[in-house]
């Protein structure tokens, strides 16, 4: 209880790295950022959230991360390794970045080889997208039909939660989630969730933004975050706040190798983590066997 | 299969290899046995060697599952090598590639997607199957190969020929493995594979009478088997019977450039003998008149 009261005065200006250990009071309440807030609560905070800042998503994010965050996914997905015939799951994927970036890799580069092996072309390859807000799936709809994907079967956007998805057990090849998991309530359901639906050899890949531990850098960092970004968000999208929870929700989420053993707790095998930037990203891939 | 992973896990020195044969008990085997006795979701922590990512840290753990009643599951090394050892059947016609291991991996019944887990991809495949050819010829040679009656001029060859020919099936598609073995990134493991099969040889033909270096010795096997590998590539002639000439002359070569050397030895030891005595006796002559002028001098004071 007291613990609780004194975190709400810290609030959400100042850096307490102390206070983390709040965050394992499951029952009743959650982070949202800094402050905490009742867990029905924060799917709808974070529904608002996103609601807000969809249509200025992807400028938002060329501009914080300086354009590096298409070199991390292009880093996820070189990763994940796709095949023609795979099924996918792209979960909190609303604008479609990192399902794009599947279907090319699947259907220009490795075009040659599908030749080479009858087998692959019983399978059609199905690219789902999954989302909590219908917001960014719209935003993710409009990019597709701009690239002219708007008819093609290969992807499919549905709308669903990470903590409950609606898709059959052991039904796919790859499951990512890139700058999402540290939105969801339940960490450990999504991560249970993921297990669920992915085959045998199936394999997990969360790309996320984490902690940096570099002792200068990680100075920059903060100041960084949290100078600079709430009034690029203020600046370019109009939505201070949300931006301020963005960099928030980056300070609460669990360390590297936290979530790594949070991973294999929800039975995934082979739990390795990559750091790039330093920390600023870090993208964890298991397999599930 | 569990001495070949254990071996390349320990990264095993070049002498141990016949230590290790005996007293494997792979520590990830135990490990799997503890965890599913006590039917716990901990997971011990274990440090995978193997290059992983370029950037910084990497940490893999096993996680074992909710508890007695599921059957305990499979350790993801023994899956990889289900799963390459499957591949090398569709490598004579997909070649060593990517698409060979997917194949594999259905035949497993498990996900094509687990390929991308696999460090190297191509790499991890032709490495697999050295280890495997590694240790058939060690089982070969366990297994009783009469050896007894031929000099080590012959033995070799034996041995080569026997290694060699399991890479018959495979001979279209070699060139290919040959490359990916002398990638920058994948030629420190290549070459200790080939260093240990190189090793091993050595050891089943016994120390012949020679006196030159290990590493010498390694070295000059190493490069027969190299070049006999590359000859196989092109040779058409039934059962390979031309490369097992050149094999053979290449060996006789080796074995004759030995003595060569030895002899160049000796031939330098005299020269030096002879020079040496020449000069000292120079010398003493040299130091012989100095000493007496040097007398004949102060007597003049």
């Amino acid at each position: 209880m007291a613990l609780r009261s004194i975190s709400r005065r810290f609030g959400s200006r100042v850096l307490s790295y102390r206070s983390s250990s709040v965050a394992s009071l499951h029952s009743h309440a959650t982070s949202f950022g800094f402050q905490q807030v009742k867990e029905e609560e924060k799917s709808k905070l974070v529904g608002n959230v996103f609601t807000n800042v969809a249509s200025s998503y992807d400028i938002m994010n060329d501009v914080m991360s300086g354009g590096l965050h298409r070199l991390w996914k292009e880093r996820l997905v070189g990763k994940l390794s796709p095949f023609a015939g795979m099924k996918h799951l792209d979960v909190a994927g609303g604008t479609g970045d990192v399902a794009f970036r599947i279907f090319d890799a699947v259907n220009s580069v490795k075009r040659r080889a599908l030749r080479k092996v009858d087998e692959d072309s019983l399978e059609e390859t199905q690219i789902y997208v999954c989302d909590i807000n219908p917001n960014m799936l719209n935003v993710g709809k409009q990019r597709a039909a701009e690239r002219g994907l708007g008819d093609n079967k290969a992807l499919v956007w549905v709308e669903g939660d990470a903590e409950a998805l609606s898709f059959d057990d052991n039904s796919m090849d790859g499951y990512t989630i890139a700058f999402g998991i540290r939105n969801v309530t339940h960490i450990e359901k999504a991560l249970a969730e993921a297990y669920r639906v992915l085959k045998r050899g199936g394999r997990f890949l969360c790309l996320e933004l984490s902690h940096v531990d570099i002792p200068v850098f990680k100075d920059v960092y903060d100041l960084y975050s949290f100078k600079v970004i709430p009034n690029l968000g203020e600046l370019i999208a109009g939505d201070r706040e949300s931006y301020q929870y963005l960099v928030e929700s980056v300070r609460r989420f669990p360390p590297q190798e936290k979530f790594a053993t949070m991973i294999a707790d929800a039975g995934f095998e082979k739990v390795e983590y990559e750091n790039l930037v330093g920390g600023v990203v870090a993208i964890h891939s298991a397999i599930k066997l | 299969m569990y001495r070949t992973a254990a071996k390349r896990l320990l990264g095993a020195g070049l002498t141990t290899s016949r230590l290790l044969r005996s007293t494997i008990i792979p520590s990830s085997y135990t490990s799997n046995l503890c965890t599913s006795l006590m039917g716990h979701t901990e997971s011990p922590i274990i440090n995978q060697s193997g290059p992983t990512a370029a950037s910084s840290s990497s940490s893999s753990s096993t996680g074992t599952g909710e508890g007695p009643r599921r059957k305990p599951r499979p350790e993801f090394e023994e899956e990889q090598a289900r799963v390459l050892s499957a591949s090398l059947r569709h490598v004579a016609r997909l070649g060593w590639t990517e698409e060979a291991m997917m194949a594999g991996s259905r035949d497993v019944g498990v996900s094509p997607s687990i390929v991308g887990s696999f460090s190297r991809r191509e790499a991890a495949l032709v490495e697999y199957f050295m280890d495997e050819c590694l240790q058939l010829l060690i089982d070969r040679v366990d297994s009783g190969l009469d050896l007894q009656n031929l000099i080590p001029s012959e033995r070799i060859p034996k041995l080569i020929r026997i290694r060699l020919e399991m890479q018959v099936p495979y001979i279209s598609k070699w060139p290919q493995a040959l490359s990916i073995q002398a990638h920058p990134v994948n030629v420190p493991t290549s070459f200790k594979q080939r260093a240990m099969l190189v090793d091993e040889i050595w050891h089943t033909v016994g120390d012949g009478a020679s006196d030159l270096d290990w590493y010498v010795k390694r070295t000059v096997l190493g490069g027969v088997y190299s070049t006999t590998e590359i000859y196989m590539l092109t040779d058409d002639s039934p059962e390979y019977r031309e490369t097992w000439a050149f094999l053979d002359d290449r060996v006789k070569d080796a074995f004759d450039l030995k003595k060569s050397i030895q002899e160049a030895k000796y031939f330098a030891q005299d020269i030096g003998a002879g020079v040496g005595k020449s000069f000292q006796g120079l010398m003493n002559g040299v130091m012989q008149t100095m000493s007496t002028r040097g007398g004949g001098s102060t007597s003049a004071f």
